[in-house]
């Protein structure tokens, strides 16, 4: 199958899911007891979290076959996951703040889910920006790569010590995280079923980023031998 | 052979450290700014001495070595630029991991003698007193320079190929050091609040954890940030 056929097949299961994991949200899972009916966004955001981690993961590991093989189908992916990631990654912090302000009585708190989550969504904005000013070179790329390695190993520190920081000090709003007594089978089927569909959805708009990037990246090789071909002309 | 990466590393470090004594203003300018920085928190937070005060103190003490340390970086890696050094010592033999070596070695001092004096500035400007516990900030103030050095200095050597590359330092640098801002201020506040020693050790380990990190991850990847062209 071409890659156009894979990407519509890819649209069509997306779309199928998509509908009936919001079926399932706003009809078939009943209101959770305590939070009432914003606690549904959970099945929005829980998805999209998962989905943000893997897109940021993958930035780094096609950052580390970039280094190595120096081919540049590993930096489209690269640049395809990290600015895919960095959607979800918002509607994590969107879809969050919108929960959390019914719940906790605050649009945001500096818990440690949280801060983790701003500066993941800090550190993958700063290469967004790195590659938007080093332009699509073979530099760019380079220095994408190594901002992407760099900034998945500073992950898991970050987690340790924003943990070590809330648990010393310990904020009175953070003792409950929402979601986690999934009693009703219902809503473990609803949220099984989200995460589906986020994850396919995920997987086709990287799959559109990424054709793009290729598609770019061909047409500027196309460019450059159209360049060096009519140079060659005007020198004979 | 491990000599010659030891010897080039002495030389490029060397090199450093003379054009500084001989009138470079590295370490002043890191001085000054480091001064600006408290000074103008002074101003915004108005500390009052005491339990707070000392708080406050740590907070500024951190904000300065982080605005210090990206002058400091900067200097140390795009100086090179300016006229056209950073080709010569690419093309010599020299091994980009020394040389990443040399100018994190470069880097860290300068910030080092910095730090040194905004404890000082601190203590005057908050009204602290000096004795054991402000002797206490030394180590965890030095790992997060050398933490946030070793950082600085990788993500010089990208923006300070780019065009319009001094805004990607911060927006880089900032985030990256988080862990290492959060443990360095708990340390320091732990430190001059004179809190037992295992709650300031807990914040030590993370900066220790942190240095080794980013100094091997630096040390590994300089090669690809200091590449041809």
């Amino acid at each position: 199958m071409s890659g156009r056929g894979i990407r519509l097949w890819l649209g069509l299961v997306t779309l199928a899911l998509m509908l009936a994991a919001l079926y399932m949200i706003f009809v078939y899972v009943p209101t959770e007891a305590e939070q009432g009916i914003v606690q549904r966004i959970f099945y929005f955001h829980v998805p999209c979290a998962l989905v943000a981690f893997v897109a940021f993961a993958l930035v780094a590991i096609a950052g580390v076959f970039y280094l190595w093989l120096g081919q540049q189908v590993w930096d489209d992916l690269g640049y395809a996951a990290a600015e895919t990631g960095m959607v979800f990654c918002t509607l994590v912090l969107v879809t969050g703040s919108i929960w959390a302000k019914p719940i906790w009585g605050a649009w945001w708190t500096w818990d440690s889910r949280l801060t983790t989550t701003l500066i993941l969504w800090l550190l993958y904005g700063g290469y967004l920006m790195l590659r938007a000013m080093a332009g699509d070179s073979e530099q760019g790329a380079r220095f994408g790569a190594v901002v992407g390695i760099v900034a998945a190993l500073d992950v898991p520190i970050v987690i340790v010590s924003v943990r070590l920081w809330r648990t010393i000090h310990p904020a009175v709003l953070v003792t409950r995280q929402g979601g986690h007594g999934l009693e009703d089978p219902r809503m473990v089927a609803t949220l099984l079923v989200s995460l589906a569909a986020f994850t396919t959805l995920f997987i086709w708009i990287l799959c559109l980023r990424f054709a793009t990037l290729r598609m770019h990246t061909r047409l500027g090789a196309l460019a450059r031998s159209l360049a060096l071909a009519e140079a060659a002309a005007q020198d004979s | 052979m491990a000599s010659f990466a030891a010897r080039s590393f002495v030389a490029v470090l060397r090199k450093d450290l003379l054009l500084e004594v001989r009138g470079g203003q590295s370490t002043v300018a890191l001085g000054a700014l480091s001064l600006l920085v408290l000074v103008v928190l002074v101003f915004a937070f108005n500390p009052a001495g005491g339990e707070r005060g000392a708080a406050a103190a740590a907070g500024a003490l951190w904000v300065a070595l982080v605005f210090s340390g990206m002058l400091g970086a900067t200097r140390a890696v795009s100086g090179e630029s300016e006229n056209g050094c950073i080709r010569a010592l690419l093309m010599s033999p020299l091994d980009r991991a020394a040389l990443y070596a040399a100018k994190l070695a470069a880097a860290f001092i300068f910030m080092a003698v910095a730090e040194a004096a905004s404890i000082i500035l601190m203590v005057l400007f908050f009204n602290l007193e000096f004795d054991l516990r402000v002797m206490r900030l030394a180590p965890a103030v030095m790992l997060g320079a050398l933490g946030f050095a070793a950082l600085a200095t990788l993500l010089a050597g990208i923006s300070s190929r780019l065009r319009g590359g001094d805004l990607v330092l911060p927006l880089l640098a900032v985030p990256m050091f988080v862990p290492a801002l959060i443990a360095g201020v708990k340390a320091s506040a732990a430190a001059l609040a004179g809190a037992p020693l295992g709650e300031f050790a807990v914040w030590l380990k993370v900066l220790v954890a942190f240095d080794v990190l980013f100094v091997a991850a630096g040390y590994l990847l300089f090669e690809y940030v200091a590449g041809e062209e």
